[in-house]
């Protein structure tokens, strides 16, 4: 399914600067991939309310350096399972923006979002041009816009689609990116 | 314009004359490392099969694999994992180093860290080998990446450098400086940059030291950590290095994003609060004497290293851990744990009543030792979340081995200069 160019939605929530994401679900559920586990913890020590209010479309918005620590895959696949779409910070620790975007989220990098935002406002987000039109103030923020290959990245729905689509068995003739390198590959010996 | 030696080793893995930060391009790895786990490597091994029909890898040498977690208990589902990683290495023709320590270190000390070497790892805290002149870079789950493809997409980061003058006092360590540059510039001060530490007191400093430093380079949200090769670890490299390697520079006349200027001298003990290694969370040891504990740990891949284990027994020699305290040393690898037995540091450490563990990760994420409900614990691992080391319910304050060590002694958290003088 392609990744729509711009999400009309809203800002379910705002974080402040250097978010540790595993706090969404709390440390002691890190380990649990299971979708009912993770829907019954999602922003619990924030918001009870929050898995009945959030809506598919919304997203979510963090300070600076969204993301900090060792952050974990489940908190994010409880985010994406509850229906937020992407991701609109201020800027993203690059452990969790390389981890995010291997699994296929649209990360949106815009300076300044925190004080053009709040809770439940309407927003479309271009994530592939960085922009941000926030409805309640017309307000259009630019932010910085990712690279072609991150572009793809979501484009796949992740890392591992997208290395499926160029590399895997009995797939396309698109030719392998990372050849580009004039150094020996692995190659598939069977 | 001159280049960093992050630029120019980059340039050579993605075969340019060079690169400028921001270009987003593949680059080869010379090693590409992991340790399995359960998610990762288990995952990776079905998904290079299945997904990608890759029965055997084509250059195994450039593939390392270490088995350094869940070492410490052994259960039915960890054995069949490690058997798994067993299996996958021997079928490839790709080296699983066991039972010899700490990956991170490992890889240091079996020459796959020498100067001017690109690695890269699912797992950030291979930056540590940067000490040696070589760009460690932890890339997640694009690891599969590179696995598959031989390279993987990076974007290539600046530098900040920072410029290091004086040496350490006594009792004061490279986890003082690097919570210390956390503290003062900022958890995002190097964010998506790679931190670069240049200047008499970085010349000065020793490897155990360059590599602790280095290893816990994510906190002020940076990909990595280097230091430009000299000969003190020109000289360990050519006693180590696997292949022949070929050092790069950082030009006189690079660009930096921004640089820092430390005075080692100047520090003192730094103390990390529960919660997070961030900024805001790292206060002077004065704030914090008389803390009481009831745990403490020297280990992890940023530290446990023989000069660490010398700072514990120089404060433990003939004295007593605290009652009341359960007191870890894990040496980081074997080869340092033979060399801190032979220096009869783990008899004195054992005399006063610390456990020694064989190396394992196992400590420094709780899965060995773990912290029950109310414990306090003070600890050179690299995270102090909550959870991190057993119980959410425990704390979890930081700092460098002298302090820990300390800390251990009284049963409080203590100025280690209090008990060294």
């Amino acid at each position: 399914m392609k990744v729509q160019d711009v999400f009309e939605g809203r800002v379910a929530w705002k974080f402040g600067d250097d978010f540790d994401i595993d706090l969404v679900i709390g440390v002691t559920n890190i380990k649990y991939y299971d979708p009912d586990k993770l829907r019954s913890v999602l922003m619990q020590a924030y918001d009870p309310a929050f898995v009945d209010d959030v809506r598919p479309g919304d997203v979510i918005v963090g300070g600076r350096n969204f993301g900090y620590g060792h952050p974990h895959y489940p908190a994010m696949i409880a985010m994406r399972n509850a229906g937020v779409v992407a991701v609109v910070a201020e800027s993203y620790a690059p452990g969790f923006w390389r981890g995010e975007l291997y699994q296929g989220m649209p990360l949106v990098t815009v300076p300044g979002i925190s004080e053009a935002v709040e809770r439940w406002d309407d927003v479309a987000v271009d994530w592939k041009n960085a922009t941000v039109r926030v409805g309640r103030t017309g307000q259009v923020l630019q932010g910085t816009p990712p690279s072609p290959h991150a572009i793809d990245v979501i484009e796949a729905g992740g890392g591992l689609n997208l290395l499926r689509a160029q590399y895997g068995t009995g797939s396309s003739t698109v030719p392998p990116a990372a050849a580009a390198v004039p150094h020996p590959t692995s190659e598939r010996v069977t | 314009m001159g280049s960093t030696i992050t630029e120019k080793i980059l340039a050579r893995a993605g075969g340019l004359d060079s690169v400028v930060p921001a270009q987003n391009a593949p680059f080869r790895p010379d090693y590409m490392i992991a340790y399995d786990y359960p998610g990762y490597t288990d995952v990776m091994f079905r998904q290079m099969k299945e997904d990608f029909g890759i029965e055997r890898v084509k250059d195994p040498e450039r593939y390392v694999l270490f088995i350094d977690h869940m070492t410490t208990r052994a259960n039915e589902r960890e054995l069949q994992m490690h058997n798994v990683t067993r299996d996958w290495g021997r079928l490839n023709g790709v080296e699983v180093h066991e039972g010899v320590g700490i990956g991170h270190q490992v890889a240091a000390e079996l020459g796959y860290a020498a100067p001017g070497n690109f690695l890269v790892h699912f797992d950030g805290h291979v930056s540590g080998l940067g000490a040696f002149g070589a760009l460690g870079w932890g890339v997640r789950k694009d690891l599969l990446e590179a696995w598959v493809t031989g390279a993987v997409y990076l974007d290539v980061p600046a530098s900040t450098r920072f410029h290091l003058e004086g040496s350490f006092s006594e009792g004061v360590d490279n986890r003082d400086l690097l919570h210390h540059i956390i503290a003062t510039y900022g958890a995002d001060a190097c964010a998506h940059q790679v931190m670069e530490y240049a200047g008499p007191g970085a010349e000065a400093m020793s490897i155990d030291r360059r590599q602790g430093l280095c290893a816990m380079a994510m906190f002020t949200g940076a990909v990595s950590a280097i230091f430009n090769p000299d000969e003190l670890s020109l000289e360990y490299s050519r006693r180590v290095a696997r292949d022949e390697f070929e050092p790069v520079y950082s030009d006189p006349d690079a660009t930096y994003t921004a640089t820092h200027d430390v005075d080692l001298s100047a520090l003192s003990p730094q103390v990390v609060l529960p919660g997070s290694a961030k900024s805001g969370n790292t206060r002077p040891i004065e704030d914090l004497v008389g803390t009481r504990l009831q745990h403490a740990y020297i280990g992890s891949c940023a530290s446990g290293r023989i000069e660490e284990i010398r700072a514990a027994a120089e404060i433990l020699q003939g004295k007593k851990v605290a009652e009341g305290v359960r007191f870890n040393v894990v040496p980081t690898s074997k080869k340092i744990y033979d060399q801190a037995e032979a220096e009869g540091l783990l008899d004195i450490l054992t005399e006063a009543g610390a456990q020694v563990a064989q190396a394992s990760c196992d400590f420094c994420v709780g899965y060995a030792s773990p912290l029950e409900p109310g414990d306090n614990a003070i600890s050179t691992g690299v995270l102090n979340i909550s959870g991190r080391m057993g119980s959410t319910d425990a704390s979890i304050y930081m700092g460098s081995a002298y302090t820990v060590a300390a800390s251990a002694l009284t049963g409080v958290i203590t100025d280690p200069r209090e008990v060294m003088s």
